[in-house]
């Protein structure tokens, strides 16, 4: 008699593993859970065991607390992670820190993104945790896949992946007399982590509740730019602006939008991921007179 | 024929075997310890309306997002807290003013001046402002505990109320926590200290000697025979100079414990 196959796959990070233990062993996640799956698509993380852990190489991670969770590292000899400033929990005096330099400084000066990296190397232990309450999501990095996060979200990453940014190319400009203002809703740049040979792992932070959801080929979504935690390189994404009649208000030459919707169109083929505690859009109302490529709607 | 008890590991008190949280401190008896491989032990995660005995009072803990602390002070039992953790009060439960040393110092760092008390008979509850763990510190007699500022919630009559002012200009100045620390001390009665930890909470007893480099914002309390000094290191940057991090080194021997969600303090 042949023995049943009792292997598992994550919904959440796609991480094949043999299904015998309570945990992904890419992130951690609960597998012996059911998956809750909304009625629309949308796969909420599910929850994590207390100290569940995750081996990453020689190095571990072990995932601590449940209202704002620590990633609490392990770092074997040569092994390393990176993590942008302010997220740094706690670290054993032996960890070697050292800074990460970026390309495009003065951009990333201009766009308020952090201009260094801080590095550190192993033997020994270092933990990370963000400031709000949320979820702690792993996300396992097959080599030659690489996943976009938006600014700020990144908690650290191992050191065997690459990091990159590039222009989000979503940006609108309003107009109040000769004054002009250019908005990113989604931020000026969004960040890439590509991992190259080996395996990686990228630690992100989620305010709130986390969802995600693989859009098929040409599939489209609108969510709110500020929800977005991360996506597939494959996704594509525009601007898509949304006029309801009597949302304007205007009094001889003067006139303000105070109820209208700025989305951020997503197209698959890919994964998507939304987090629900998102921070709301600053919106002067004025008039947008230039914008990046967009749809429109009026209703 | 000896009675069987069963001793609680989060603050040592004895209890009953049939017990599922300790009488002391409102820790679950039922579940396992959470300690983490690098040594962090999670504070218990205290179920909701578990009842917390001391002196002829006692304590309901309600809620587990923005957990609530409800008291019910028998006669003659009182407790004291800050300002603005005041949640609601029965009318009959007197209020009174506990008046310290060192007003002015304590105005200028931002402290409050005044610390209220209130006395049995009557119901008082309390809570703070953001998501986080209730932490019960039951403190027996002889012991001195540190607590960031802003951090306690309420203390019973029994612990003594002083504060110590953080010694050497880098520690007040990059160590995220003001001029002063609240320190509680014991005499001759065991007492009851309840903190608010935002976020979740860990615990870790360094042996004599041994340091560990803590976020400063993310201090939430300690033994007094920890030693806290901070330390900047300079992260370099090229042409732009680069930035720094200001880290706390805490020496043992006694206990640390931190909370998650740190006060963010500005480094550069």
């Amino acid at each position: 008699m042949t023995e049943i196959e009792r292997t598992y796959t994550c919904a959440w990070c796609n991480t094949v593993s043999d299904g015998t233990a309570l945990s992904c062993a890419g992130c951690g996640v609960s597998i012996d859970v059911r998956q809750t799956v909304t009625k629309s698509g949308w796969i909420e993380m599910p929850g994590r065991h207390d100290m569940a852990k995750i081996q990453i190489g020689n190095s571990h991670l072990q995932i601590e607390g449940e209202y704002v969770p620590v990633a609490d590292f392990s770092l074997a000899e040569g092994d390393g992670v990176y993590f942008t400033h302010h997220v740094l929990l706690w670290m054993e005096p032996q960890i070697k820190v050292t800074s990460m330099g970026l390309k495009g400084a003065w951009k990333r000066l201009f766009a308020g993104m952090p201009l260094i990296m801080t590095q550190a190397a192993g033997p020994g232990h270092i933990a990370f945790s963000q400031d709000h309450s949320g979820e702690l999501i792993a996300l396992p990095i097959q080599p030659g896949a690489a996943i976009d996060v938006r600014e700020h979200i990144f908690l650290a990453a191992t050191s065997n992946t690459t990091y990159d940014w590039f222009s989000t190319n979503v940006w609108y400009t309003t107009r109040n007399g000769n004054e002009r203002e250019t908005h990113y809703p989604l931020g000026m740049f969004m960040d890439r982590f590509f991992a190259p040979t080996t395996p990686g792992l990228l630690l992100i932070h989620a305010a709130g509740n986390a969802f995600i959801r693989h859009l098929a080929p040409n599939e489209t979504i609108l969510v709110k730019p500020t929800a977005l935690l991360f996506k597939d390189p494959s996704v594509q994404m525009h601007l898509h602006l949304e006029y309801p009649r009597g949302g304007r208000f205007s009094w001889g030459l003067f006139s303000t939008w105070y109820y209208r919707h700025i989305w951020l169109r997503l197209h698959g083929p890919g994964r998507v991921a939304i987090q629900s505690a998102y921070k709301h859009m600053e919106e002067n109302g004025r008039n947008i007179v230039s914008y990046s490529p967009a749809t429109q709607a009026q209703w | 024929m000896p009675i069987e008890r069963v001793v609680c590991q989060w603050c040592q008190a004895m209890n009953e075997k049939s017990a599922v949280s300790c009488r002391a401190c409102g820790a679950p008896l039922d579940i396992k310890n959470l300690v983490s491989e690098s040594g962090w032990r999670e504070a218990p995660r205290i179920k909701d309306m578990t009842e917390i005995h001391f002196g002829q009072s006692t304590c309901q803990v309600e809620g587990e997002i923005v957990p609530v602390a409800e008291i019910n002070l028998g006669p003659g039992d009182s407790i004291f807290f800050e300002h603005h953790v005041l949640l609601w009060k029965d009318d009959a439960t007197q209020m009174s003013v506990m008046t310290l040393q060192g007003g002015v110092s304590r105005v200028l760092a931002g402290m409050p001046f005044v610390i209220s008390v209130a006395t049995g008979p009557g119901r008082v509850a309390f809570s703070r402002d953001a998501t986080g763990e209730l932490v019960v510190l039951p403190l027996h007699p002889g012991m001195e505990l540190d607590v960031r500022e802003h951090a306690f919630l309420l203390s019973s009559h029994h612990i003594s109320y002083s504060f110590v002012r953080i010694k050497g200009l880098r520690n007040i100045l990059f160590g995220g926590q003001g001029m002063f620390m609240d320190r509680f001390v014991t005499s001759n009665e065991p007492g009851l200290l309840i903190l608010h930890g935002y976020g979740n909470v860990f615990e870790r007893v360094l042996k004599p000697g041994e340091s560990i480099l803590v976020e400063p914002g993310a201090f939430l309390y300690k033994d007094a025979t920890v030693t806290m000094n901070v330390e900047f290191q300079q992260l370099k940057s090229g042409f732009f100079g680069g930035s720094g991090m200001s880290l706390a080194r805490m020496t043992g021997p006694g206990r640390i414990g931190i909370q998650s969600m740190y006060i963010h303090h500005n480094t550069e």
